[in-house]
């Protein structure tokens, strides 16, 4: 019997008791679905978050915080253990700030290129100037030096290296502030409102304690999600507004600061933070940040892999249940093909050809049906939560995986059919003829 | 006239020690090419174990068998099923058709397994079918057929592969009378006209009387064997002819 012959008499095998089949490939199909739409989600995800990467900071760009400050981070959110009292330093001041000191060093390690300390303030609102429509900012952040990008859909990114204030707007402010389109919005100028804390305790009307900064519009911000959609101030800007705010505070107070960023030679990333660690300072790049958002969505991802699995699992002994009832009812059909010649080794091969079919067609529904379902669900979603992103595709089909899901589970579906097709290919032609 | 099937001391003993039955016991059988010899006995004297064995379904605890003069029990398992597929055309008491596939699914079935090419198999099973006048029903689904009708296409399938030798197993065993000899007659055209060694395994005194020779078995041994009185079979003969012919034209409007 030549292969050809055995492949199309196995699926017409198969297509003889169509209810049974069917169902047999149905339980094939709902592991191939949820493995596959799972691995094209994952794609999907993946490919998203490499791209906000980019765009977040890229080659040796690090944020830093203090030892301390990352303990304190981290037991804030472990409320369920209480550690022991730590005494502070003798001045009284707390260690989570980073000291002039640890920045003093940190400049002197190799290959670190820049290095600036982050304070944060919030300006009150933001007008464009001349007009009295306020507008409440609600962050402000700052743009550092160093290699980050910034998704602009016009002008350029804030430049920190620069003296003059400047500051990217958000496509929702260029509407709000009242300008028609994001290019006329480049090179105006906006006011920003501080209010300074000294001032504002003894203030009888708000209005009394609020400075003004002038700041030069040089961007309009594409959607992002890394960034959560706010302002971006450059260093000029910030530090201005810093001083508004902290006006008539004693010097040291006002160099507290939580955050720090650098900039260092990308190839030199690790030693640097092995270094910064011995000074008391633990740096991360948006790698290690991103890092937990992806392991957090591969978590998820094994979860229903494991589903999947398990499904397949199912319809193996579905596979070896309906091939066994095959078996049986095809005793003298055995029988009478081995009166004729044809040899064990090809009904063992034509039955496992039935088993390795129905994981074909499981598969092949699996993918069908995922990849409308994924079609579908990314129209919805470029309508819905990702009409912000379209270029986000939520789910992303990659046909080489596709191919390697098929055959690993027509692989495992033969494993499945090896049981019934060995006990076929075994059966002895005088007792098949002579069965009932 | 050379011996196609030279069986020697043929003893088959199912099951083992207390529960060993002997269900052959040294038989000794030569059949000549192009005879038709009835294997005749009560049921369970062993008829269908000696045809099995004789068809090499099955291996003899003891003796040996040999075919065209070679030796049987000693081929690989692979020259007997060649030999099988080739040489042997099996009719069985039931009709072991596939129910789901066509008539002419089922009657290519042996050129299928020998790995004959799909349009010279549709063509012989076609020809098979002319033979035993179901050309017409070639497309049918053989759950559709009549038992005579599906004998027929049994026959067909038996004689697709030109085999030498034709082993039956009561083929008219299901049928009433008048089917009945519709396929005997079918079965000894062939034998006549294309010199095709007939075995056939009945109880049907009436079926054995139309063969050459009658072999008769109880308990697993032979307890006769000879050569049908020439009056007996001439009752037949008449009949015979006319199926003879009708084959011969068939044939002969087939070559054109
Ligand atoms: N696989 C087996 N195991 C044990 N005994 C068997 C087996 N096959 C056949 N027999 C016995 O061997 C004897 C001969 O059986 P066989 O089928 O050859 O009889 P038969 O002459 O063909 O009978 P029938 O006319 O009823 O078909 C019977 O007594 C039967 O019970
Ligand atoms: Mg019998």
């Amino acid at each position: 019997m030549k292969l050809l012959d055995i492949i199309s008499s196995a699926n017409s095998n198969l297509f003889r008791n169509k209810t049974r089949t069917f169902l047999t490939i149905l339980a094939v199909f709902i592991g191939s679905f949820t493995i596959i739409l799972n691995s094209a989600i994952n794609s999907g995800v993946n490919d998203f978050i490499d791209r906000q990467v980019e765009s977040a900071g890229g080659d040796g760009y690090l944020e830093i915080m203090t030892t301390e400050a990352v303990d304190t981070f981290s037991s804030m959110m472990n409320t369920s253990e209480v550690q022991e009292y730590k005494e502070k330093s003798s001045n009284g001041q707390n260690s989570s700030y980073i000291t002039d000191e640890q920045i003093e060093k940190a400049s002197k390690i190799p290959g670190v290129e820049s290095i600036d300390l982050i304070y944060f303030a919030t300006p009150e609102y933001v007008t464009k100037k001349g007009s009295d429509k306020k507008y409440a900012v609600t962050s402000l952040n700052l743009m550092p030096r160093g290699n980050v990008n910034l998704d602009v859909t016009a002008g350029r990114k804030p430049d920190s290296t620069s003296s003059e204030p400047e500051v990217a707007l958000t496509e929702a402010y260029v509407k709000a502030l009242g300008y028609n389109s994001d290019e006329e919005a480049i090179g105006e100028t906006v006011t920003f409102a501080v209010p300074n804390t000294i001032a504002c305790y003894t203030a009888v009307k708000r209005e009394d304690c609020l400075k003004f900064v002038d700041a030069k519009v040089v961007a309009v911000q594409a959607p992002g999600v890394m960034a959560t959609g706010g302002m971006r101030a450059n260093l000029a800007l910030n530090d201005a507004i810093y001083q508004l705010s902290t006006e008539g505070m004693p010097e040291e107070t006002k160099r507290h600061a939580f955050q720090a960023t650098a900039q260092v030679e990308p190839n030199k990333v690790d030693e640097i933070k092995e270094e910064l660690k011995k000074i008391g300072l633990i740096a991360m790049t948006i790698d290690d940040e991103v890092g937990m958002i992806r392991t957090f969505f591969d978590a998820i991802l094994v979860v229903f892999s494991i589903f999947g699995a398990i499904a397949l699992i199912a319809a193996s002994i579905g596979i070896i249940n309906t091939l066994f009832m095959s078996v049986q009812e095809r005793t003298r059909e055995i029988g009478l093909m081995k009166a004729m010649g044809l040899s064990n080794a090809k009904i063992f091969l034509s039955f496992s050809c039935e088993a390795i079919l129905l994981g074909f067609w499981g598969s092949v529904f699996g993918i069908a049906v995922s990849m409308a379902i994924g079609l579908i669900g990314n129209e919805v979603a470029h309508q819905t939560f990702l009409a912000d992103f379209p270029t986000f595709d939520l789910v992303k089909f990659n046909p080489l995986n596709m191919l390697i899901i098929t055959l690993i589970i027509m692989f495992i579906a033969f494993l499945a059919g090896t049981l019934p097709a060995r006990r076929a290919a075994k059966k002895n032609p005088i007792d098949a003829l002579r069965y009932e | 006239m050379g011996k196609v099937i030279e069986a020697k001391n043929l003893t088959k003993i199912y099951g083992k020690k207390s529960a060993a039955f002997t269900a052959l016991d040294g038989i000794n059988l030569d059949i000549n090419e192009g005879e038709s010899v009835a294997i005749v006995g009560k049921s369970g004297s062993g008829k269908s174990t000696l045809m099995h064995l004789l068809a090499l379904l099955d291996t003899p605890t003891k003796g040996t068998i040999e075919i065209d003069g070679q030796n049987a029990t000693k081929l690989s398992k692979r020259q007997l099923n060649k030999l099988r597929n080739s040489r042997f055309g099996f009719v069985f008491q039931q009709f072991f058709m596939n129910a789901n596939d066509t008539v002419l699914e089922n009657v290519i079935l042996p050129l299928k397994i020998a790995g004959v090419s799909r349009f010279k198999r549709k063509k012989m099973a076609l020809e098979a079918l002319k033979i035993v006048d179901l050309e017409s029903k070639a497309k049918n689904k053989s759950t559709d057929l009549s038992g005579g009708q599906k004998q027929r296409v049994c026959i067909a399938r038996a004689i697709v592969n030109n085999p030498k030798i034709i082993f039956a197993d009561e083929p008219t065993g299901n049928l009433d009378s008048a089917t009945g000899d519709k396929i005997t007659d079918l079965l000894f055209a062939l034998n006549e006209k294309r010199g095709v060694t007939l075995i056939i395994v009945t109880h049907d005194e009436d079926l054995a009387k139309l063969c050459k020779r009658i072999v008769r078995i109880s308990d697993g041994k032979i307890i006769s064997d000879s050569a049908v009185r020439k009056d007996a079979q001439a009752k037949a003969s008449e009949r015979r002819e006319k199926e003879a012919a009708r084959v011969k034209r068939a044939n002969e409007k087939e070559a054109k």
